[in-house]
Protein backbone atom coordinates (compact mmCIF):
# COMPACT_ATOMS: atom_id res chain seq x y z
CA UNK A 1 0.00 0.00 0.00
CA UNK A 2 1.55 3.27 -1.08
CA UNK A 3 1.40 6.37 1.00
CA UNK A 4 -1.47 7.94 -0.95
CA UNK A 5 -3.37 4.82 -1.92
CA UNK A 6 -7.16 5.20 -1.92
CA UNK A 7 -7.51 2.78 0.99
CA UNK A 8 -6.09 5.43 3.30
CA UNK A 9 -8.33 8.29 2.13
CA UNK A 10 -11.19 7.76 4.52
CA UNK A 11 -8.91 7.75 7.56
CA UNK A 12 -6.68 10.52 6.29
CA UNK A 13 -9.18 12.94 4.79
CA UNK A 14 -12.64 11.72 5.84
CA UNK A 15 -13.02 14.19 8.70
CA UNK A 16 -11.61 17.09 6.72
CA UNK A 17 -14.05 16.48 3.87
CA UNK A 18 -16.91 15.96 6.29
CA UNK A 19 -16.32 19.28 8.06
CA UNK A 20 -15.99 21.09 4.77
CA UNK A 21 -19.30 19.66 3.59
CA UNK A 22 -21.09 20.09 6.91
CA UNK A 23 -20.27 23.77 7.05
CA UNK A 24 -21.90 24.28 3.69
CA UNK A 25 -24.87 21.97 3.67
CA UNK A 26 -25.49 21.95 7.45
CA UNK A 27 -27.02 18.50 7.46
CA UNK A 28 -25.05 15.62 8.92
CA UNK A 29 -26.56 12.94 6.69
CA UNK A 30 -26.12 15.03 3.56
CA UNK A 31 -22.52 15.77 4.50
CA UNK A 32 -21.84 12.06 5.06
CA UNK A 33 -23.36 11.22 1.69
CA UNK A 34 -21.25 13.88 0.02
CA UNK A 35 -18.06 12.47 1.57
CA UNK A 36 -18.97 9.04 0.26
CA UNK A 37 -19.74 10.35 -3.22
CA UNK A 38 -16.50 12.31 -3.24
CA UNK A 39 -14.34 9.34 -2.29
CA UNK A 40 -16.00 7.15 -4.90
CA UNK A 41 -15.62 9.80 -7.57
CA UNK A 42 -11.99 10.21 -6.52
CA UNK A 43 -11.43 6.50 -6.88
CA UNK A 44 -12.84 6.57 -10.38
CA UNK A 45 -10.59 9.36 -11.54
CA UNK A 46 -7.57 8.38 -9.45
CA UNK A 47 -5.63 7.42 -12.59
CA UNK A 48 -6.00 11.03 -13.75
CA UNK A 49 -4.51 12.47 -10.56
CA UNK A 50 -1.35 14.21 -11.63
CA UNK A 51 0.17 14.96 -8.27
CA UNK A 52 0.32 18.67 -9.04
CA UNK A 53 -1.70 19.35 -5.92
CA UNK A 54 -1.93 17.36 -2.72
CA UNK A 55 -4.45 14.55 -2.51
CA UNK A 56 -6.50 16.47 0.05
CA UNK A 57 -6.73 19.57 -2.17
CA UNK A 58 -7.69 17.35 -5.06
CA UNK A 59 -10.41 15.61 -3.06
CA UNK A 60 -11.77 18.93 -1.74
CA UNK A 61 -11.99 20.07 -5.36
CA UNK A 62 -14.16 17.07 -6.16
CA UNK A 63 -16.26 17.73 -3.07
CA UNK A 64 -16.83 21.34 -4.16
CA UNK A 65 -18.44 20.12 -7.35
CA UNK A 66 -20.61 17.69 -5.42
CA UNK A 67 -21.78 20.54 -3.19
CA UNK A 68 -22.63 22.71 -6.19
CA UNK A 69 -24.65 19.82 -7.61
CA UNK A 70 -26.43 19.43 -4.31
CA UNK A 71 -27.50 23.07 -4.18
CA UNK A 72 -28.60 22.97 -7.81
CA UNK A 73 -30.86 20.02 -7.13
CA UNK A 74 -32.42 21.61 -4.10
CA UNK A 75 -32.73 25.17 -5.28
CA UNK A 76 -36.03 24.53 -7.00
CA UNK A 77 -37.58 23.19 -3.86
CA UNK A 78 -37.39 26.57 -2.21
CA UNK A 79 -40.36 28.80 -2.65
CA UNK A 80 -38.92 32.17 -3.56
CA UNK A 81 -42.05 34.33 -3.19
CA UNK A 82 -42.83 32.96 0.24
CA UNK A 83 -39.33 33.76 1.40
CA UNK A 84 -39.44 37.34 0.15
CA UNK A 85 -42.76 37.99 1.85
CA UNK A 86 -41.52 36.86 5.21
CA UNK A 87 -38.45 39.04 4.72
CA UNK A 88 -40.55 42.12 4.08
CA UNK A 89 -42.67 41.44 7.14
CA UNK A 90 -39.58 41.60 9.26
CA UNK A 91 -38.75 45.02 7.85
CA UNK A 92 -42.24 46.49 7.99
CA UNK A 93 -42.28 45.70 11.67
CA UNK A 94 -39.23 47.81 12.35
CA UNK A 95 -39.51 50.79 10.02
CA UNK A 96 -42.20 53.36 9.39
CA UNK A 97 -43.37 54.40 5.93
CA UNK A 98 -40.52 56.92 5.61
CA UNK A 99 -37.92 54.28 6.38
CA UNK A 100 -37.05 55.39 9.90
CA UNK A 101 -36.92 53.14 12.95
CA UNK A 102 -40.35 52.68 14.55
CA UNK A 103 -38.98 51.92 17.99
CA UNK A 104 -35.62 52.49 19.59
CA UNK A 105 -33.27 49.54 19.52
CA UNK A 106 -32.27 48.30 22.94
CA UNK A 107 -28.59 48.13 23.70
CA UNK A 108 -27.42 44.52 23.83
CA UNK A 109 -25.67 43.30 26.93
CA UNK A 110 -23.28 40.84 25.37
CA UNK A 111 -23.03 37.48 27.17
CA UNK A 112 -19.87 37.65 29.25
CA UNK A 113 -19.67 34.58 31.46
CA UNK A 114 -19.00 31.07 30.20
CA UNK A 115 -22.43 29.80 31.27
CA UNK A 116 -24.12 32.84 29.82
CA UNK A 117 -22.39 32.24 26.56
CA UNK A 118 -23.32 28.58 26.42
CA UNK A 119 -26.97 29.44 26.84
CA UNK A 120 -26.73 32.23 24.33
CA UNK A 121 -25.23 29.82 21.78
CA UNK A 122 -28.30 27.64 22.09
CA UNK A 123 -30.61 30.57 21.35
CA UNK A 124 -28.34 31.64 18.52
CA UNK A 125 -28.51 28.22 16.88
CA UNK A 126 -32.26 28.13 17.37
CA UNK A 127 -32.62 31.49 15.65
CA UNK A 128 -30.49 30.32 12.74
CA UNK A 129 -32.61 27.19 12.39
CA UNK A 130 -35.70 29.38 12.15
CA UNK A 131 -34.38 31.24 9.12
CA UNK A 132 -35.79 30.24 5.75
CA UNK A 133 -33.45 27.68 4.19
CA UNK A 134 -32.00 29.85 1.47
CA UNK A 135 -31.38 32.72 3.87
CA UNK A 136 -29.41 30.43 6.16
CA UNK A 137 -27.50 29.02 3.19
CA UNK A 138 -26.68 32.53 2.09
CA UNK A 139 -25.44 33.55 5.51
CA UNK A 140 -23.14 30.54 5.77
CA UNK A 141 -21.82 30.47 2.25
CA UNK A 142 -21.27 34.12 1.52
CA UNK A 143 -20.73 35.54 4.94
CA UNK A 144 -18.85 32.91 6.91
CA UNK A 145 -17.21 30.89 4.19
CA UNK A 146 -16.49 33.90 2.01
CA UNK A 147 -17.49 32.01 -1.09
CA UNK A 148 -17.14 34.50 -3.99
CA UNK A 149 -20.31 36.42 -4.89
CA UNK A 150 -20.56 34.99 -8.38
CA UNK A 151 -20.50 31.50 -6.98
CA UNK A 152 -23.04 32.36 -4.25
CA UNK A 153 -25.45 33.76 -6.83
CA UNK A 154 -25.01 30.64 -8.91
CA UNK A 155 -25.36 28.18 -6.05
CA UNK A 156 -28.41 29.80 -4.51
CA UNK A 157 -30.07 31.00 -7.67
CA UNK A 158 -29.87 34.77 -7.27
CA UNK A 159 -30.33 36.69 -10.47
CA UNK A 160 -28.16 39.65 -9.53
CA UNK A 161 -25.63 40.77 -6.96
CA UNK A 162 -28.13 43.33 -5.76
CA UNK A 163 -30.78 40.71 -5.07
CA UNK A 164 -28.20 38.81 -3.06
CA UNK A 165 -27.16 41.85 -1.00
CA UNK A 166 -30.75 42.76 -0.20
CA UNK A 167 -31.57 39.21 0.85
CA UNK A 168 -28.45 38.98 2.97
CA UNK A 169 -29.43 42.19 4.72
CA UNK A 170 -32.99 40.87 5.34
CA UNK A 171 -31.46 37.70 6.71
CA UNK A 172 -29.54 39.73 9.24
CA UNK A 173 -32.64 41.73 10.13
CA UNK A 174 -34.49 38.50 10.85
CA UNK A 175 -31.67 36.93 12.81
CA UNK A 176 -31.18 40.09 14.85
CA UNK A 177 -34.86 40.30 15.59
CA UNK A 178 -34.99 36.71 16.79
CA UNK A 179 -31.99 37.19 19.08
CA UNK A 180 -33.43 40.42 20.37
CA UNK A 181 -36.74 38.79 21.27
CA UNK A 182 -35.46 35.51 22.62
CA UNK A 183 -32.32 36.59 24.40
CA UNK A 184 -31.64 40.28 24.83
CA UNK A 185 -35.13 41.38 25.79
CA UNK A 186 -35.36 38.53 28.28
CA UNK A 187 -32.90 40.47 30.38
CA UNK B 1 -29.91 61.51 2.10
CA UNK B 2 -30.63 57.86 2.67
CA UNK B 3 -33.12 56.66 5.29
CA UNK B 4 -32.26 54.22 8.07
CA UNK B 5 -33.95 51.41 6.13
CA UNK B 6 -31.43 51.87 3.32
CA UNK B 7 -28.48 52.46 5.61
CA UNK B 8 -28.89 49.06 7.29
CA UNK B 9 -28.65 47.36 3.87
CA UNK B 10 -25.38 49.16 3.26
CA UNK B 11 -24.10 48.28 6.72
CA UNK B 12 -24.79 44.65 5.88
CA UNK B 13 -23.24 44.82 2.41
CA UNK B 14 -20.12 46.44 3.83
CA UNK B 15 -19.40 43.30 5.81
CA UNK B 16 -18.67 41.34 2.63
CA UNK B 17 -17.76 43.93 0.04
CA UNK B 18 -16.02 47.25 -0.33
CA UNK B 19 -18.39 50.09 -1.16
CA UNK B 20 -17.37 53.24 -3.04
CA UNK B 21 -15.69 55.86 -0.86
CA UNK B 22 -18.58 58.36 -0.97
CA UNK B 23 -21.08 55.74 0.18
CA UNK B 24 -18.73 54.55 2.94
CA UNK B 25 -18.50 58.13 4.18
CA UNK B 26 -22.26 58.57 4.09
CA UNK B 27 -22.75 55.42 6.15
CA UNK B 28 -20.06 56.50 8.58
CA UNK B 29 -21.61 59.91 9.10
CA UNK B 30 -25.09 58.42 9.43
CA UNK B 31 -23.85 56.02 12.11
CA UNK B 32 -22.27 58.87 14.03
CA UNK B 33 -25.57 60.72 14.15
CA UNK B 34 -28.11 57.91 14.41
CA UNK B 35 -28.22 56.01 17.68
CA UNK B 36 -30.41 53.19 16.36
CA UNK B 37 -28.37 52.49 13.25
CA UNK B 38 -25.22 52.68 15.33
CA UNK B 39 -26.61 50.02 17.65
CA UNK B 40 -27.76 47.98 14.71
CA UNK B 41 -24.29 48.01 13.17
CA UNK B 42 -22.74 47.02 16.49
CA UNK B 43 -25.19 44.16 16.89
CA UNK B 44 -24.49 42.90 13.38
CA UNK B 45 -20.78 42.71 14.02
CA UNK B 46 -21.46 40.86 17.25
CA UNK B 47 -23.64 38.40 15.32
CA UNK B 48 -20.88 38.00 12.77
CA UNK B 49 -18.28 37.12 15.38
CA UNK B 50 -20.68 34.59 16.90
CA UNK B 51 -21.21 33.03 13.48
CA UNK B 52 -17.48 32.75 13.00
CA UNK B 53 -17.23 31.15 16.41
CA UNK B 54 -19.82 28.61 15.40
CA UNK B 55 -17.67 27.70 12.45
CA UNK B 56 -14.57 27.37 14.61
CA UNK B 57 -16.39 25.00 16.96
CA UNK B 58 -17.08 22.77 14.00
CA UNK B 59 -13.36 22.25 13.52
CA UNK B 60 -13.50 19.51 16.16
CA UNK B 61 -16.38 17.68 14.49
CA UNK B 62 -15.61 14.35 12.88
CA UNK B 63 -17.41 11.65 10.93
CA UNK B 64 -19.62 9.47 13.11
CA UNK B 65 -18.48 5.84 13.41
CA UNK B 66 -21.55 4.30 11.71
CA UNK B 67 -21.15 6.67 8.77
CA UNK B 68 -17.48 5.86 8.55
CA UNK B 69 -18.26 2.14 8.49
CA UNK B 70 -20.85 2.63 5.79
CA UNK B 71 -18.50 4.66 3.62
CA UNK B 72 -15.70 2.16 4.17
CA UNK B 73 -17.90 -0.69 2.97
CA UNK B 74 -19.09 1.04 -0.16
CA UNK B 75 -15.55 2.14 -0.86
CA UNK B 76 -14.17 -1.39 -0.50
CA UNK B 77 -16.82 -2.64 -2.84
CA UNK B 78 -15.85 -0.03 -5.41
CA UNK B 79 -12.15 -0.86 -5.07
CA UNK B 80 -12.82 -4.56 -5.63
CA UNK B 81 -14.96 -3.79 -8.64
CA UNK B 82 -12.34 -1.57 -10.18
CA UNK B 83 -9.57 -4.12 -9.61
CA UNK B 84 -11.69 -6.76 -11.34
CA UNK B 85 -11.95 -4.65 -14.46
Amino acid sequence: MTQHSPETWLNEYGDLLYRYALLRVRSETTAEDLVQETLLAGLQSWSKFTGKSSVSTWLVGILKHKIIDFFRKHRHEINQSQMDESADDALAYQFDAEGNWQVDLVEWNMPDTQLDHQQFSKVFKLCISRLPQRMADLLFLCSIENVPMVECCELLGFESDNQLWVTLSRTRVKLRQCLNTHWFEQG
Amino acid sequence: MRQCKQIIDLVSQQMESKLPWSIRMEVKIHLLMCKNCHRYAKQLSFMQSELNQLEKNLSSVSLATPAKKRIKQSFKLAINESSND
